[in-house]
């Protein structure tokens, strides 16, 4: 028995030797193997980040925009080549390499920004993500990074006000009520008309009908109206009063100073469509303050200019400039035939119709929603990278802000700022801080 | 309680005046003023209840109309091309020097959006430590005053600059003798611009005239030591300070300068336990004098025989000869002699200072100084002060040759004598002979206004320019903002006019580069970020007068003798308001002065005995009249701490032009000056006093917000703080507390205010207006006590009591009982333990207490005013309704309420009633609207504004990052802010300190401003001895007793 069950379990000690080796060797490939592909991914998403903060203002991947379309640049080009240029280009116009000189003759010899400060694997991440995207189909693409960008989006992307109760329906059931109470009331006269004419034909008849006479001084509407007049009068009044109340404080709520979904329109037809959605242009780009100052800042007509000194929309317009870009051309000055700024030209400041319109005794810090908060743009504005034409998404009520600051997390972690407080809270057994743990709900945070 | 003293703001409190019992009963001085809305005049109420029914009816349906309204569309409009380092919402600062006035402080610019909003000091300048005086912040609303001239004017038309400069040009080319009238100047490159102007035309004289001159101390430095300057004053080098009527906490040379240094050994903090000894000799009650330990009022006739006396006894110390002096001359409580004797302890290490500008004087302080071996060490003859300087002599001999035709073009540089010389009219006509007349003042004012050609200067915040305000220290001025109207700088039209058309950045760059930064770009861009620019300070050296000033003697005896009985007027300048330049500043004008708390107006002071043998009481409208001239209508104002037989009347007001705000604001007192052969003169030493009968309101805040008579100040002497750090400061008043405890997890916010270092001078409360977009509500609306400053200092009056004990005469000194001081006018019916000559005054900065229990929180119906978790007591103006139960229940009575909309509303017609003046607003600060209540924030804006920063930058908030704005100006640095949960803070070490207190600590309300206990360096005790028993019984029969007067009165 000794032996056989020695054998027995030798073999089944070899066996499973020969299984966990198997294991092992399965599982190790399989973690190289995801580990590889993460690597890959890894390199892809940070490429991303880069891809849309340095180069989506010029560049897209299926599209010309100021610079070429990147679709497959990777097999165009010598990857050496593409790092060098990346880095800086003017310097390989400069020197001379044909390759370089060709291209930025091709591109209306546009200079391209310099990135000194992007490492070599950070070029390759972006590259890496130019060569990703180029394998998907295109129409994917724009897909999946449209909704990546809404995921953060929530609840609050409450859609426009185009369902039932809308102007239209409100005008069409008030005139059908109308029509229903003429109807009513035609009704009604011509059953008084057929009762009296009854009343004159079979008086006896009608009487009997009748039942006893009711002595009017014990109906309530005699005892409300004509014994107390005043107190009839008073409860009426007293009615319409709670109704209308009713009516207007919910209008005074919800409506008065309450400019959800306007939509003005702006002195050019500038859409965040096209440019957040479709060319994935950084919001920071051109709202570069929202970071770092109490205003998002609109841009300055020279931002604009920063691509559209080459991009004109031509190809949509036979050849001419787009009559929206010529209204940037024409506040700055920009001699289109020259292609430089003329001197000569007055320039004239862009009226942009303001939308969203805080109360002046409401302070708002862009900065310290945006960088310190970590809240999407769209988390208040709403799915911009999808308006064609800007409309106010929030109520911008002190409501709307308040319930945000009641479940917003702040993010005590990552900011050396919040340590005391959250230390404090800690040994209070709270888990986490919210805006309002923290304050937030108190009148001088944004009232002074 | 331990401390008796018995404390008054006003002689109203003092004498519970009947209709001040009335007005501290009532919460505010005056009920709603419904009548007046109602009235179509003053007067009798014409409305009824028709009218009541049609008011009712119109703005229901006004108010119905006004909902259908649309909102109005608001445009945002960008940049064409945004300037790299302008981000909308983010504050830029420029380093500048200010050009208020020619003490050239460096101060920083707050720009928002392009436009300067507020002005701070420069904590990197040594010679200025970042401090800045009430002018220096309010000369930002000169920049958006819509008065000045928007462009070049010839002969009252408005010309291109071109055209202009070519008739200039052509005028001066035939002129035969022209001067150049301007105020001090201690700019190097302007110096040179101006001396490119005179070599092109060599007749050009350039003379220097001051509205207050100084040009005797001038004169009396060249006569003794050789150096017509202005020294270096190091206050902070000196042991003993004793000043001759020399305000230079206030408004002498450099104040913001000679605050820091004074400040220095006066403060008591981090266990030092000495403190400089200041006497001080004047006949009005100034700034200056109110923070000496020891103060003797005399007339200004006397300061020169004081001053012998005074050298004379020195003199027998040092074993020096003596002046020929008929007797020494000594005040009460042998002051004079005592004075000796310390400035003789403390030889070399003292400073002797006169602001008279009487040669005699200064040439007798001179003499002072050099027999204590000072110079050269507190006074500094080798790094001069370049700050004030007049020739008078020279503008004297320029008026006559004006009108007799030896000169006949002038330009007036910045300066207005039309209106601050004595004999205004000669200039006037002279004026109007010359064939050419060139200004280029700012505004059109009485001396622009005359001239036929108008070059407007740019404000000081448009400009480049640079100051040596003293040797070695150069400030650099840059613009803010681009001019904003068509004005160019006066040293480029002097450039132009000479034939050099380079602009003055330029040329400004090019003198700087080649005489003090040897070519260096970083230099000058370093100097640029800096504003100011150091080269090392030359040896100061040691002087000897070389002979003693003996020709004075007989002159101040004379005086003193010929006056002695007579009433003598003395002019004086005000803190803020100073010679009149900053008259159309609305800010200023409703700066409290710091001693009387009036404003709006200038009046004739007089002591409370001289007023009394006059028969005079406050508001009395009186004629001052002198040989040649007199003021008419001046309002009298009692004021305690005058010497007797002196009226006193600030110089700076009754403009008749210069703006909307200056006009007719007071009344020109420049005519009493008067030219002496050598110096302008500042006081009259015989003039009489005549009633009209009338009847003047002096709008002034003195006792409104009344704090009635609790122990809200607590001092000591320096003896006693040794002895007991906490002398003055025993507090054992039972606490209880109606509510639970609070608790602040994260910062919490508090202020120190130390009582020693303070200097009442109001920087802080101007300071705060602009900060705060504090509206100005004008003369009437004080009167009615509705001012709206959320921090006020209060101001109170002590005197010797019952046991002698005084803070300024001290009888140990004398050895015997005080002596009256020698003069007629002294009425002795008045009771002699009222000494209103001799008070001692206290300055307690007040703002909202930011109470832990507010009373003010509990009372609000709909929560407008409530708590946060960092301390602080919030004020929500939109939440509001106006019920002012909060004031009522304010124990401090911080709480202000708009009565009005003091913006866009013609009846408030200053800076935020145009679009121009409103520019100067904090966009980050609510205008408040008509109806609701608001007070001090502690800066809140300024705490969101520091943690932001802190969170942006990952890191905790460091302590001195919130500064809030009452602090960062503070030239004394007395205000401190801080979380007092970070235990390394400093306000958390001063909250430990054992001089702090907070007010009505026996209401446990727990304020969170703590103040520091006051302590003088005299020999007199002020605290008493500290007994912990039986004090409540006392404090009982003191609130009986005081209950009882009361009454009594009522």
């Amino acid at each position: 028995m000794r032996p056989n069950h020695c054998y027995h379990s030798i073999s089944q000690y070899l066996n499973n030797q020969i299984v966990t080796m198997k294991f092992l060797k399965i599982t190790s490939l399989l973690a190289l193997f995801s580990f590889s592909v993460s690597l890959a991914f890894a390199d892809a998403a940070e490429g991303e980040k880069l891809f849309t903060a340095n180069c989506t203002s010029c560049h897209a991947i299926n599209e010309k925009v100021v610079g070429p379309a990147l679709k497959d640049v990777h097999k165009r080009r010598d990857a050496k080549w593409l790092v060098q240029w990346i880095r800086n280009s003017q310097a390989m116009v400069k020197a001379g390499d044909p390759v370089a000189v060709q291209v930025y003759k091709e591109n209306n010899e546009a200079m391209m920004n310099s990135f000194e400060n992007l490492s070599d694997a950070q070029i390759n991440s972006i590259i890496d993500y130019i060569k990703a995207e180029s394998e998907k189909p295109a129409a994917a693409a724009t897909a999946s990074v449209a909704g990546s960008s809404t995921t953060s989006d929530g609840g609050m992307a409450a859609p426009a006000e185009d369902g039932f109760y809308n102007n239209t329906t409100f005008i069409a059931l008030s005139i059908m009520a109308l029509i229903l109470f003429v109807i009513v009331f035609v009704l009604m006269r011509i059953k008084k008309t057929v009762q009296e004419i009854y009343d004159n034909k079979f008086p006896e008849a009608a009487a009997a009908e009748k039942g006893p006479v009711v002595d009017v001084r014990t109906t309530w509407r005699y005892k409300l109206f004509t014994k107390h007049p005043v107190v009839g009068t008073i409860v009426v009044i007293l009615g319409f009063t709670i109704v209308l109340g009713i009516y207007g404080f919910d209008y005074g709520n919800k409506k008065v100073g309450v400019q959800k979904g306007y939509a003005p329109a702006q002195p050019i037809n500038y859409s965040h469509e096209l440019h957040a959605g479709k060319y994935k242009i950084n919001c920071l780009y051109c709202h570069s303050g929202a970071d770092k100052s109490k205003q998002a800042t609109i841009p300055s007509a020279s931002t604009c200019m920063n691509c559209h000194m080459h991009v004109t929309a031509s190809a949509k317009y036979n050849g001419q400039v787009s009559p929206e870009i010529a209204k940037i051309y024409d506040a700055v000055g920009w001699d289109t035939e020259k292609k430089a700024y003329d001197p000569n030209k007055p320039q004239k400041p862009i009226k942009w119709v303001r939308i969203h319109n805080l109360p002046d005794l409401a302070y708002f810090n862009h900065a310290q929603h945006v960088k310190i908060g970590k809240v999407e743009c769209q988390a208040c504005h709403g799915p911009i990278e999808k308006m064609a034409v800007v409309a106010q998404q929030s109520s911008l009520q002190m409501g709307w802000c308040i319930n945000c600051h009641r479940e917003a997390k702040v993010d005590v972690a990552n900011n050396d700022y919040y340590e005391k407080l959250h230390a404090n809270l800690k040994a209070e057994g709270k888990s986490y801080v919210t805006v309002a743990n923290a304050g937030g709900l108190e009148c001088g945070k944004c009232h002074y | 309680m331990e401390n008796k003293n018995k404390y008054w703001k006003g002689l109203e409190e003092l004498n519970n005046d009947p209709k001040f019992l009335e007005q501290k009963r009532n919460e505010f001085a005056e009920g709603i003023p419904l009548e007046e809305v109602l009235t179509e005049q003053d007067g009798e109420l014409t409305s009824n209840r028709r009218d009541f029914l049609k008011y009712f009816g119109f703005s229901i349906s006004a108010v119905a109309l006004a909902a259908c309204n649309k909102t109005p569309v608001k445009n945002a409009i960008p940049y064409i091309v945004k300037p790299e380092n302008v981000t909308p919402g983010i504050p830029n600062w420029y380093a500048s020097t200010c050009g208020a006035c020619a003490a050239a402080c460096s101060i920083l610019v707050k720009t928002r959006e392009g436009r300067p909003i507020k002005i701070e000091g420069n904590d990197q300048s040594p010679l200025f430590q970042g401090g800045v005086c009430a002018t220096g912040h309010a000369s930002i609303l000169g920049l958006y005053d819509n008065e000045r001239f928007q462009g070049p004017k010839a002969n009252g038309n408005d010309v291109d600059w071109n055209t202009l400069d070519a008739k200039i040009t052509a005028a001066l080319g035939s002129a035969k003798n022209i001067r150049i009238i301007s105020g001090t100047i201690n700019s190097p490159t302007t110096k040179k611009a101006i001396a490119e102007f005179t070599a092109k035309y060599p007749s050009a004289k350039h003379i220097t005239y001051e509205a207050v001159s100084n040009a005797a101390m001038i004169q009396a430095n060249a006569k003794a030591f050789g150096k017509a300057v202005v020294p270096g004053y190091n206050f902070d080098k000196a042991n003993v300070i004793v000043s001759f009527g020399a305000d230079f906490l206030g408004t002498w040379i450099s104040p913001v300068e000679y605050t820091k240094q004074w400040v220095k050994n006066r403060r008591l903090t981090e266990g030092k336990t000495s403190m400089s000894r200041h006497i001080q000799f004047e006949s009005t009650l100034s700034l200056t004098g109110s923070n000496a330990d020891v103060r003797i009022p005399i007339k200004p006739n006397a300061e020169g025989v004081a001053l012998i006396s005074l050298y004379n006894k020195i003199a027998s110390m040092a074993g020096a000869p003596a002046l020929p002096a008929p007797q020494n001359i000594e005040f009460a409580a042998n002051m004079i002699e005592n004075t000796a004797k310390e400035l003789w302890n403390a030889k070399a290490n003292s400073i002797v200072v006169s602001g008279s500008n009487n040669l005699d004087n200064q040439l007798l302080v001179n003499a002072i100084n050099s027999l204590l071996g000072n110079i050269g060490n507190t006074i500094d003859l080798d790094n001069i002060s370049n700050q004030k300087y007049s020739e008078d002599g020279a503008f004297e001999s320029f008026v006559n040759d004006l009108s007799n035709g030896a000169v006949d073009a002038v330009i007036f540089y910045n300066s207005n004598p039309v209106y601050s010389y004595y004999n205004s009219k000669k200039l006037e006509d002279a004026l109007k002979k010359a064939s050419v007349s060139i200004s280029t003042n700012e505004s059109p004012d009485e001396t622009s206004s005359l001239c036929k050609f108008n070059a407007p200067d740019n404000h000081y915040l448009e400009s480049w320019n640079d100051a040596e305000p003293r040797s070695g220290y150069y400030g650099l001025t840059q613009p803010t903002i681009s001019p904003v109207f068509k004005t160019r700088q006066a040293q480029e039209s002097f450039l132009k006019w000479s034939g050099n058309d380079t602009d003055y950045y330029t040329y400004l760059k090019n003198n700087w580069q080649s005489a003090l930064l040897g070519g260096s770009d970083q230099a000058w861009n370093k100097a640029l970020h800096d504003g100011f620019h150091t080269v090392a300070a030359k040896a100061s050296q040691s002087y000897k007068m070389a002979s003693l000033p003996a020709e004075a003697v007989n002159p101040a005896y004379q005086a003193y003798t010929a006056t002695k009985d007579k009433i003598e007027l003395k002019l004086y300048t005000k803190v803020g308001m100073g010679d009149g330049t900053h008259a159309n500043n609305p800010w200023l004008q409703e700066l409290p002065d710091p001693i009387s708390k009036a404003t709006w107006d200038n009046y004739a002071a007089i002591g409370k005995a001289t007023a009394d043998k006059l028969n005079l009481k406050d508001g009395d409208v009186v004629k001052i009249s002198f040989k040649g001239g007199s003021i008419e209508n001046l309002p009298v104002l009692i004021q305690p701490g005058q010497a007797s037989g002196v009226v006193a009347v600030a110089l700076g007001y009754g403009r008749n032009s210069g703006g909307k705000v200056a006009k007719y604001v007071g009344k020109n007192a420049y005519p009493a000056t008067s030219f002496n052969g050598s110096t302008f003169r500042y006081a009259n030493a015989d003039v009489t006093i005549e009633k009209t009968g009338d009847d003047y309101k002096i709008a002034h805040t003195q006792t409104h917000h009344t704090i009635e008579g609790r122990n809200l100040i607590r001092e000591a002497s320096l003896k006693e703080y040794i002895k007991d750090p906490k002398a003055g400061n025993h507090f054992d008043a039972h606490i209880i507390s109606l509510w639970s405890e609070r608790d602040s997890k994260g910062h919490k916010w508090g202020m120190a205010i130390d009582m020693n270092a303070c200097t009442g001078c109001g920087a802080c409360v101007v300071s705060c207006n602009a900060e705060n977009n504090v509206p100005v509500v004008g003369r009437k609306e004080i009167l009615r006590g509705r001012e709206m400053h959320w921090i006020r200092i209060d101001r109170y009056y002590r005197f010797k009591d019952k046991d002698g004990r005084s803070a300024t005469r001290e009888k140990n000194f004398a050895g015997s009982a005080l002596s009256k001081p020698n003069e007629a006018l002294i009425d002795n019916s008045v009771d002699s333990t009222t000494d209103f000559e001799n008070v001692a005054v206290q300055f307690q900065p007040v703002m909202c207490q930011q109470c832990g229990h507010a009373p003010c929180e509990t009372v609000c119906p709909v929560l407008a005013t409530v708590h946060s978790s960092e301390g602080l007591n919030h004020m929500a103006y939109n939440r509001c309704v106006g019920t002012r139960y909060c004031a009522n229940n304010c124990p401090f009575k911080v709480r202000r309420f708009n009565w009005f909309k003091y913006r866009a509303n013609d009846d408030f017609d200053f800076y935020m009633n145009n679009d121009l003046g409103r520019m100067v607003i904090n966009p980050d600060v609510t205008v408040r609207s008509r109806g609701v209540m608001e007070k001090c924030s502690f800066c809140i804006q300024r705490i969101q504004a520091g943690k932001l920063m802190a969170k942006l930058e990952n890191r905790v908030v460091k302590d001195g990052d919130i500064k809030m704005a009452c602090q960062q100006s503070c030239p004394s640095n007395a205000i401190v802010f801080g979380d007092m949960n970070d235990p390394n803070s400093e306000i958390s070490k001063l909250f430990k300190n054992e001089r702090s207190y907070t007010m009505l600590e026996e209401y446990n309300v727990q304020a969170s401003v703590k103040y520091l206990t006051k302590i003088r360096n005299v020999d007199d005790a002020i605290a008493g001895e500290y007994k912990s028993k039986g004090h409540d019984g006392e404090h009982k029969e003191h609130n009986e007793k005081a209950h009882q007067k009361a009454e009594h009165h009522s």
